[in-house]
């Protein structure tokens, strides 16, 4: 049951997409984010989904997975729609009791909807395509100018990608704890809220305690490694712009910039309605 | 001159204690040698101050008195520390709690990347270690979904990427199945082989026969310090600090006891076998039948019917972990459920008490199918007690009794029997009623293992189900906890099974034996049955004690000793039987 959480879940590969620098991903995802938001008509919308849909193609990610990504997020969407549809002043379509439908309000209803849908997709698929730990080496990597300042990059990015590395191992775990007090007689599906709550004693201590455990242990096996933060480390994987990242960068500054050109084509948009 | 790679001078240590606490002592004037090039052993119970002087040996901790060379390095000095680190790796016993990276190779890299190696020849050396353990073509793969012994095998290249001179193994196979542990044992030989020195840090006593040289720990002083030879002709003082000596040895010295006149240095199966035969002149022909235990007849308490059990399924990973298992267990007998790393063990005994649902077949207990209502399962978690693998890390009240008291409770039964209940599983096994009121976390780990184990005890189970509940521990605190086991069993007439690595342990206990492989049950029958089928066990990954491989070498040099032997004593009564009446003759 744990076990279907998929926290940054990666499928593995080897496209175009998978190979590219976690930098370029990173990066393409940002232009991506800023060209949705000021995306404000039909055609900057189909410019955005038409890029998402080539990404998935390239990449072979099931659309149907990518769908999936969405269902979280699925009641926002809806009331997005819903309070826009309704609630957005101009021409009525259709009325019934406190509810106008406008047309204003169904198109920007629509956009908002394809926003945050393309938005969640085009996230979710840096996570599908990129390792945990090219996704923190990128990050770190990005990030790295901020040392300068004195921020801990190096610190956090280890974190990070430790933290992901034990991810299984405490779900495993927790499954383990749960059925050995099960096993004890414990239930953790009956009683009021306290009950449930006080349930949870029984397998939240013992993680708690394991963690720490593991963490000291983790530290020790480290030092013993030779680990000393990260002054003078060196990476099996360097990373490296190729030439396929310039052309990634490329092709989305291309899109962004049409997006900017493009965004009063066709009709108003939702920033600036000039009816 | 001695070229040692570790060397102590009156290393004495103590953690700093609480506020108000005098320190207490974990290591005191201890000073040995580690030869350069040698593979030695350091042996002695739990909380001998073994692994604390074994984190001396690279910085992890430092002396507080005397002080600690690491090729010729003093550890003290800061400035050498990470050299010392890189010339002396250090492997731990949770492959788990070693492991940086969720992929194997970045893993092995993280030592290379750590010193600052460059770029090429960080993937020489992560292909290089990872070719050394035999893990290269699980290089891109996710460590958690690997077994503990692949796991551990990973934790080692990530040490051997460092290149060092000396790798310490700090009780590094203690949570490892046979298979996983002979896997290690082979990759420190080839390493001796090439040079390295190995330091091996082991409750195992066959392990601690292929070492050059042994050094015995108590309380935290070295004791003993010799080859193996040497170490093994003490079985009394090894006893009394609370180890063993190898079951050949132990067999030798009962000979030698009973007048038999035999060469006293051999420690191996075969130089064993050699010295027995090489005693013998004129062999009687013996062929006695090892006694088997009494094996209970009457109902079975809880029955299996043809359970198969799929994870997963109608999905990509849909996996059967166990097909069509059929058994009976009746009232006071001892299961031993063998079967190598996921052969659906675990599984299997989760389904016992209704944890896991059986995907088909039935679990009946007194008759009753423990999965037909919500109150029959209830019963069955109380009837069918379940004992998980490390249990004390599943403790959490603040105090003993709490602890203890927990299943009960759940029980819903009369503070009055909740009371007798605590009470009578502390008895159970060995914990003093002055312990009650003390936080489970502040005792020892044997300890703790008991009072997890009177956890459930306390349930009073008529079916008691336990999943290794000897791991980790030394000699001696093996056998208390089996002592205790078999004590419950004899004074409620509950049925045991226990989930077993040891051969050695399921010989002297079980009144039958339960064989797993790939999900399927092979074998089931008594112990002498099961380990006449010494070929077949060992293709599932098992393997058999060591009397009985004895008896196999001694049938092999001509001696005529007929039927099968897992006990030494058994062994042995049957060596003096061959060697007929004239006990002085040779």
């Amino acid at each position: 049951m744990l076990r279907d959480i998929t926290l940054g879940q990666y499928f593995p590969g080897d496209t175009l997409i998978h190979r590219l620098d976690p930098r370029t991903k990173i990066l393409v995802v940002i232009l991506y984010i800023i060209a949705l938001f000021i995306s404000t008509s039909y055609v900057t919308y189909a410019i955005m989904a038409s890029l998402l849909i080539a990404e998935v193609t390239i990449a072979r990610i099931k659309f149907s997975t990518l769908l999936k990504s969405v269902r979280p997020i699925l009641f926002i969407i809806v009331l997005t729609v819903v309070l826009n549809a309704f609630y957005t002043p101009g021409e009525p379509i259709f009325s019934f009791w406190i509810f106008t439908l406008t047309r204003e309000g169904l198109r920007t209803a629509l956009f908002m909807a394809a926003r945050l849908v393309l938005l969640v997709m085009s996230s979710f698929m840096l996570t599908y395509t990129t390792s945990p730990i090219m996704l923190t080496d990128g990050l770190e990597s990005l990030l790295s100018p901020l040392k300068r300042l004195g921020a801990p990059v190096h610190e956090l990015a280890m974190m990070m990608s430790i933290a992901l590395r034990f991810i299984p191992t405490l779900i495993e775990e927790t499954q383990k704890i749960m059925s050995a007090q099960k096993a004890r007689g414990a239930e953790f599906d009956t009683g009021s809220i306290i009950d449930k709550a006080r349930a949870l004693l029984p397998i939240l201590v013992p993680l708690f305690i394991s963690s720490f455990r593991r963490a000291d242990e983790l530290a020790v096996a480290m030092e013993s490694r030779c680990y000393h933060g990260g002054e003078g480390r060196t990476k099996l994987h360097e990373l490296k712009f190729r030439g396929i990242d310039y052309a990634a960068l490329a092709i989305m500054a291309l899109a962004l910039v049409s997006v900017i050109v493009l965004r009063n084509v066709g009709a108003v948009g939702i920033g600036g309605i000039d009816s | 001159m001695t070229d040692y790679a570790i060397k102590t001078e009156d290393l004495t240590f103590w953690y700093t204690p609480e506020e108000g606490q005098e320190p207490r002592k974990v290591l005191e004037d201890v000073n040995i040698g580690i030869e350069k090039g040698r593979f030695t052993c350091i042996l002695g119970h739990n909380g001998s101050g073994k692994s604390t002087l074994a984190r001396h040996f690279n910085a992890l901790n430092l002396p507080r008195g005397g002080t600690v060379y690491a090729f010729g390095m003093d550890t003290k000095d800061e400035a050498l520390t990470l050299d010392i680190r890189r010339a002396l790796g250090m492997v731990f016993q949770n492959p788990d709690n070693q492991i940086v990276s969720n992929v194997v190779e970045e893993d092995v890299a993280f030592a290379p990347e750590n010193l600052g190696i460059p770029q090429k020849e960080i993937r020489e050396r992560v292909d290089e270690a990872l070719r050394t353990v035999g893990m290269y073509e699980f290089r891109t793969h996710a460590p958690h979904l690997l077994s503990g012994g692949q796991k551990q095998r990973i934790a080692i290249a990530g040490v051997l990427a460092m290149r060092p001179e000396c790798v310490v193994f700090d009780e590094a196979t203690a949570m490892l199945d046979p298979r996983g542990r002979a896997d290690v044992m082979d990759i420190i030989r080839r390493l001796r082989a090439g040079g390295v020195t190995v330091v091996l840090i082991t409750h195992h006593m066959d392990e601690a026969v292929s070492a050059d040289r042994i050094i015995v720990m108590d309380k935290g002083r070295c004791v003993l310090a010799g080859t193996p030879r040497d170490i093994f002709s003490y079985p009394e003082e090894l006893k009394s600090l609370g180890l063993t000596v190898p079951d050949t040895v132990k067999l030798i010295n009962g000979l030698d006891k009973s007048g038999f006149n035999i060469r006293k240095d051999a420690i191996t199966i075969s130089e064993c076998a050699e010295a027995v035969a090489a005693a013998i002149t004129d062999p009687v022909p013996v062929s006695h039948r090892e006694p088997e235990k009494e094996t209970p007849e009457g109902e079975p308490v809880l029955s299996v019917q043809d359970l198969t059990y799929t994870y997963s399924k109608n999905t990509p990973f849909e996996l059967t972990a166990v097909r069509n298992i059929s058994f009976d267990v009746r009232r006071g007998e001892v299961i031993a459920l063998l079967g190598h790393t996921g052969s659906g063990k675990s599984t299997l005994i989760q389904h016992l008490n209704g944890l896991i649902k059986p995907s088909s077949g039935k679990i009946l207990l007194s008759g009753e199918d423990i999965n037909s209502s919500k109150d029959s399962l209830r019963r069955a978690r109380s009837r069918v007690g379940l004992v998980f693998q490390y249990p004390e890390y599943q403790l959490f009240e603040e105090t003993v009794y709490k602890d203890i008291a927990f299943g009960p409770k759940n029980q819903k039964l009369s503070d009055g029997e909740i009371d007798k209940r605590v009470r009578d599983a502390a008895r159970f096994v060995g914990i003093g009623e002055e312990l009650f009121e003390a936080s489970p976390f502040e005792l020892s780990g044997g300890q703790k293992r008991r009072i997890a184990i009177a956890g459930v005890i306390a349930m009073m189970p008529e079916v008691l189900i336990l999943d290794e509940p000897m791991a980790g521990l030394d000699p001696a605190g093996r056998d208390e906890i089996m002592r205790n086991l078999l004590a419950y069993r004899d004074e409620t007439g509950a049925a045991l099974i226990i989930v077993t690595h040891s051969m050695e342990d399921a010989a002297m206990f079980a009144t039958r034996m339960i064989v797993l492989s790939h999900g399927e049950k092979i074998m089931d029958g008594l112990p002498s049955e099961v380990f006449a089928r010494e070929e077949e066990l060992e293709s599932v990954g098992l393997t058999v004690p060591a009397a009985t491989k004895i008896a196999r070498e001694l049938v092999k040099r001509g001696l005529p000793l007929g039927g099968t032997y897992y006990t030494v004593d058994y062994l042995m009564r049957s060596v003096l039987r061959l060697k007929g009446g004239d006990g002085n003759a040779s």
